[in-house]
């Protein structure tokens, strides 16, 4: 038993993939996406890194060698589970994983899973087509299979110490919004880009514990004028744009702490803001609300963006949403597609998929009118309940109007 | 000194006493370990291999194997042309590794911070009169 709230029971995670591999008939478990890296080794793994799983016992992690030692030290595995490769005679990563691989394997042939596929995730770390042919070879006389579904179905439903992780990297991003908000007040605004609101926001949050601005997507994502308002548009990293009167601002702020992530957007009107400006924010927090309302056990992505758009129709703003309310997280490096690869188009999330008690998400709402230079967007990791949803970051919505 | 025949019983002996008598344990430090280097195509067609046992520091073991090879924490592979040309200075053994000629087994973060303790035995072993 352990007092830390954080805590996740790495051990019994890797017994139950082995006991899926049983199942599975997968002699030895080849991971090499960062989101199997962090839900198995508590540790960042930023270089190319794999993890071989045996049928019993401990797995071995295996990264740059530059970054081995520190891996080590982070993640509940010892020094002689966290191996460096380098390219040397015999360190090389093909020759190192598939050697050890190969002791797990039965000399009449076994079965290795690996994780193949593809995601519009860059870093999502699936086997390159030279890794699985190297590997191939280098295990000549054993077969290689995708076996991706183990972890994700594994990942799915998060235990207590994942989400209170995600618990305080929520706050961690409520403090980064407090010190832009503390920055942007009587006028502040007018003395900064957005690369400089993102670094305003970074050191709130860092302050706050925070290691890192997770996104791949340009870290704290920061959109000002016309660039909050990019049709289908939900990736903004900063520029050095001034922020100017009149407009409407956008802050994303990623917050990590022990590898659970914040994600939350705030947006905020520039004064002078305009009557018209004014309703297209209202629009959009009245969404915002319906739809952390309407997020519960038993919904599914497609029922819940249809139930969405009936309302958006109903208000007159239909033409300015995405037709998308969400994407997928967990640990680091898991950031796309919710639940299991199973839908109708391969490795994207499934529009049936159906939610269940324990799972997490982002909720993700993009509101644009290119015309008008004016979007707001709105993400925040929340768990399905019992019977709702509870979220990770509790900056209060909505769109203020900054003096 | 006369030359002595490269992995033979008395290059082996001369090998021991010259390591005893110029690493001291601090100088290894104190390291507790143990290596093979493993020696493939050796001029009479077999493959042999020296080994080194070490304990805080000390070597307490310097032979020259042949099979059945015993187990160590490190093992280097490679033909023995190729460790007779690092033993004459003709190429190095970092060149030798990052080129693939020589094969390295173990944690390769520990062997990196046993590089340069390698790096002294290996001169030391270069300095011994032999033929190949």
């Amino acid at each position: 038993m352990t007092n830390d709230p954080y805590f996740i029971d790495f051990p019994a995670r890797i017994q139950a993939i082995q006991h899926e591999m049983k199942k599975d008939g997968v002699n030895v478990y080849l991971g090499s996406r960062l989101r199997t890296l962090s839900w198995t080794t508590d540790a960042f793994f930023p270089w190319r890194s794999y993890i071989v799983i045996p049928p019993d016992g401990l797995p071995t992690a295996f990264t740059f060698v530059i970054d081995a030692a520190r891996a080590a030290d982070d993640s509940w595995l010892d020094s002689d589970h966290v191996l460096g490769f380098a390219p040397m005679g015999g360190q090389d990563q093909i020759t190192a994983v598939s050697d050890l691989i190969k002791s797990y394997l039965p000399e009449s042939g076994g079965v290795v899973g690996v994780e193949a596929g593809m995601s519009n995730y860059l870093p999502e770390g699936n086997l390159t087509h030279y890794e699985y042919e190297a590997f191939e070879a280098a295990l000549a006389g054993h077969k290689l299979v995708n076996a991706l579904d183990i972890v994700d179905r594994l990942a799915m439903i998060k235990d207590e110490g994942t989400i209170n992780r995600f618990r305080k990297a929520g706050r961690m991003a409520d403090a980064g919004h407090q010190a832009v908000y503390a920055a942007i007040i009587d006028g502040g605004f007018k003395k900064y880009t957005e690369t400089q609101i993102a670094g305003i926001a970074a050191l709130g949050m860092r302050d706050a514990g925070s290691v890192w601005e997770w996104s791949f997507t340009g870290g704290n994502e920061i959109a000002s004028g016309y660039r909050t308002g990019y049709m289908g548009g939900a990736c903004t990293p900063p520029t050095e744009r001034h922020l100017q009167p009149g407009e409407p601002l956008m802050v994303d702020l990623h917050s990590t702490f022990r590898l659970g992530l914040g994600d939350h957007t705030h947006n905020y009107l520039l004064a002078p803001a305009t009557e018209r400006q004014k309703w297209h924010a209202k629009n959009f927090v009245d969404l915002v609300s319906l739809c952390l309302q309407t997020y519960a056990p038993g919904i599914s992505p497609s029922s819940l963006a249809d139930k969405m758009m009936v309302f958006c129709e109903e208000r007159g703003f239909a033409e300015f949403m995405v037709p998308g309310f969400e994407h997928g997280i967990g640990m680091l490096g898991d950031e796309w597609r919710i639940g299991r690869n199973d839908g109708p188009f391969p490795y994207w999330t499934n529009p049936d998929h159906v939610y269940q008690e324990g799972e997490m998400l982002i909720c993700a709402l993009q509101y644009a009118c290119p015309e008008e230079n004016i979007g707001f967007r709105y993400e925040n990791a929340i768990l399905i309940t019992k019977d709702g949803c509870e979220t990770m970051s509790k900056y209060p919505l909505a769109v203020e109007v900054i003096e | 000194m006369t030359a002595l025949k490269y992995l033979s019983p008395e290059w082996a002996t001369e090998a021991a006493k010259r390591l005893r008598e110029q690493l001291t344990p601090e100088m290894m430090k104190n390291l507790t370990s143990s290596m093979i280097t493993l020696y493939h195509h050796c001029p009479d067609g077999k493959e042999r291999a020296l080994y080194y046992k070490i304990e805080n520091g000390v070597f307490t073991d310097i032979s020259v194997r042949e099979a059945p090879m015993p187990q160590a924490e490190f093992v280097i592979s490679g033909d023995y042309d190729t460790f007779a040309k690092i033993s004459r200075a003709e190429i190095g053994s970092r060149s030798a590794l990052m080129n693939g000629k020589l094969r390295l087994t173990g944690n390769m973060v520990k062997a990196l911070s046993l590089a340069s303790i390698v790096d002294r035995f290996n001169k030391i072993l270069s300095e011994i009169p032999c033929e190949y």
